[in-house]
């Protein structure tokens, strides 16, 4: 299997990391990988999540996973959140920083959300340019995420896929692959998923996130809020036939059931797993 | 205007103006600021239908998701104000607050900071003055909530404080520690919610509450008039002498007593971290 070019190591599964099951992971040491967290809600607080993450991150390998980096905004960086996110990763002993793909606002406000980027020249040299300075301030891999997607731009200069390859080529960045994120997308813009695989640099790939979805007809939604479905499961069987084995996470953010559900859930990756190193031994 | 391809920051603009806009997506696209941005008869010169969705409804699945993400941020703020308000009267709210003030941080957790002021601002809102209340307590236990950690004043200190240096003694409150009076009585709500029974009507009645944090549990002391007059001119740095001998002044040793029953829950319940002798 391919490694990453930053030898960044693949810690297995993991689960993000949410409140709700802060006392079952302290109790009951589960056997898990690694935990995710989410950036933003450690930053500015030195209450019980602190306290909480100190003690798991103590016990556990921790990444973290941010939403509001805002990597494609027009807007000017934001020195100040990114020197506590810097701050955060040293405490935390953090492998890797992650966040997406996307813009979250302009004008100094911010929507909250993972905004499509267009995928053009222009976009593509803008985010290069701020992903290069992020790194260097962090001093540590960033690491991005493709993002699910609703609509696209009439003015897009390349696929998806090429955009995120170029992307991180030219910015020297690692690439979080979310399976269920190319699941999609793909369903909404209506394009193989192979062949957005097929198109990824392997050796960028440090992670992998796996995650529910709500299909609404005419469109899925990325609401990371039930079980990951059998097509995903498949695609995710050919990204480690093609890319390799990395650490891989599931996401599962609303409707959080009880730990061992979610924990259960991500133990299906394993099979996954030990299923396609058998297959190339 | 020119729109043969709209640079990145023009784009961003006007889908950001779309996506806020508290109207439905067609009055978003159709409004000044969109259209400012990017003419409306163009829309699908700029977004792609889909197989399934025209240009407008892919872009309505981000706008529609705003004004639900907001709510659940101030939800988890608010959840009393959201009780006592109900799911349509709170979808307003958030719908109106947020267009006064809308998110401007990378977190979400300080969204609701303003809306205390928000109430003032709306004095026809209905209940505005309770709910300005309200809101300046549920605010208060989440920055109680997310303060630093402090050491906490032990026994061992205050017995190290030689008996002749209590008179000039001034106690310094934990940070996660705030100190607040009410026009309405606020409590009853936040009891009501708890314990899922009906949110009682608004009713005003001088209330006052000390807010800290023990084991990372955000607790509460519901204080008399002069609890909290003694409570304040503590934390606000009075000599103990000169506090202690005001609260207790012309009162019978009863009432003595009483202040010094006082001070000793307040020690024992961890509000102090330090003591300047």
């Amino acid at each position: 299997m391919n490694d990453n070019r930053w030898g960044l190591p693949d810690l297995g599964l993991g689960v993000g990391l949410r409140t709700t099951h802060y006392a079952h992971i302290l109790s009951e040491r589960p056997k898990i990988g690694f935990f995710e967290i989410l950036t933003e809600n450690y930053l500015d607080t030195g209450g019980r999540p602190l306290f909480m993450l100190d003690q798991i991150s103590e016990r556990y390998p921790t990444v973290m996973h941010g939403v509001s980096m805002s990597i494609g905004s027009t807007d000017p960086i934001n020195f100040d959140y990114l020197a506590k996110v810097k701050n955060l990763a040293e405490r935390t002993g953090s492998l890797w920083v992650s966040d997406h793909i996307c813009w979250t606002g302009v004008l100094g406000r911010n929507t909250h959300d993972l905004l499509p980027l267009p995928y053009t020249e222009e976009t593509l040299a803008h985010s290069v340019e701020r992903i290069k300075i992020v790194q260097d301030f962090l001093e540590r891999p960033l690491v991005l995420e493709n993002p699910s997607t609703y609509l696209e731009f009439a003015d897009n200069d390349m696929t998806e896929w090429e955009f995120v390859a170029r992307l991180a080529g030219e910015a020297d960045c690692g690439l979080l692959f979310d399976v269920n994120n190319v699941y999609v997308s793909a369903y909404n813009h209506g394009y193989d998923p192979v062949t957005y695989i097929d198109a990824i640099p392997a050796d960028r790939v440090c992670q992998y996130h796996l995650a529910g979805h709500t299909n609404k007809g005419t469109h899925i939604i990325d609401t990371h809020s039930d079980h990951v479905v059998d097509p995903v499961w498949e695609l995710f069987g050919y990204t480690i036939r093609t890319v390799g084995l990395r650490a891989t996470l599931l996401e599962w953010d609303a409707d959080i059931p009880p730990f061992e559900v979610v924990h259960q859930e991500v133990l299906k990756a394993g099979d996954w797993r030990r299923q396609e190193v058998a297959n190339v031994a | 205007m020119s729109l043969e391809r709209p640079e990145l920051a023009r784009l961003q603009h006007w889908m950001q103006e779309v996506v806020v806009h508290p109207g439905t997506v067609e009055e978003a696209i159709e409004s000044d600021a969109a259209k400012n941005e990017i003419p409306s008869e163009r829309l699908s010169e700029v977004v792609l239908p889909s197989h399934s969705m025209t240009s407008a409804e892919r872009v309505d699945v981000y706008h529609g998701m705003y004004l639900m993400r907001m709510e659940e941020a101030l939800e988890t703020d608010y959840p009393v104000i959201r009780y006592r308000l109900g799911d349509h009267q709170f979808a307003h709210l958030v719908r109106e607050y947020v267009q006064r003030y809308p998110s401007t941080s990378y977190t979400l957790n300080r969204l609701g900071d303003h809306l205390p002021q928000f109430f003032l601002d709306q004095p026809n809102w209905p209940e505005a003055a309770f709910l300005h209340d309200l809101a300046r307590l549920e605010l208060a236990m989440t920055e109680v909530f997310d303060e630093e950690e402090s050491p906490v004043l032990g026994a061992a200190e205050l017995e190290a404080v030689p008996s002749e240096a209590w008179e000039e003694a001034r106690l310094r409150p934990i940070s996660a520690f705030r100190l607040l009076a009410f026009r309405h009585a606020v409590i009853p709500n936040l009891v009501a919610f708890h314990e899922d029974r009906p949110s009682p009507s608004p009713r005003r009645r001088a209330t006052w509450v000390a807010l800290y944090r023990r084991d990372y549990s955000v607790l509460r002391l519901e204080l008399s008039r002069a609890e909290y007059d003694l409570l304040k001119a503590i934390v606000d740095g009075a000599p103990l002498g000169e506090a202690l001998a005001t609260a207790a002044a012309s009162k019978s040793q009863r009432q003595q007593a009483k202040v010094f029953r006082w001070f000793r829950t307040w020690i024992s319940e961890g509000l102090f971290s330090a003591i300047e002798s």
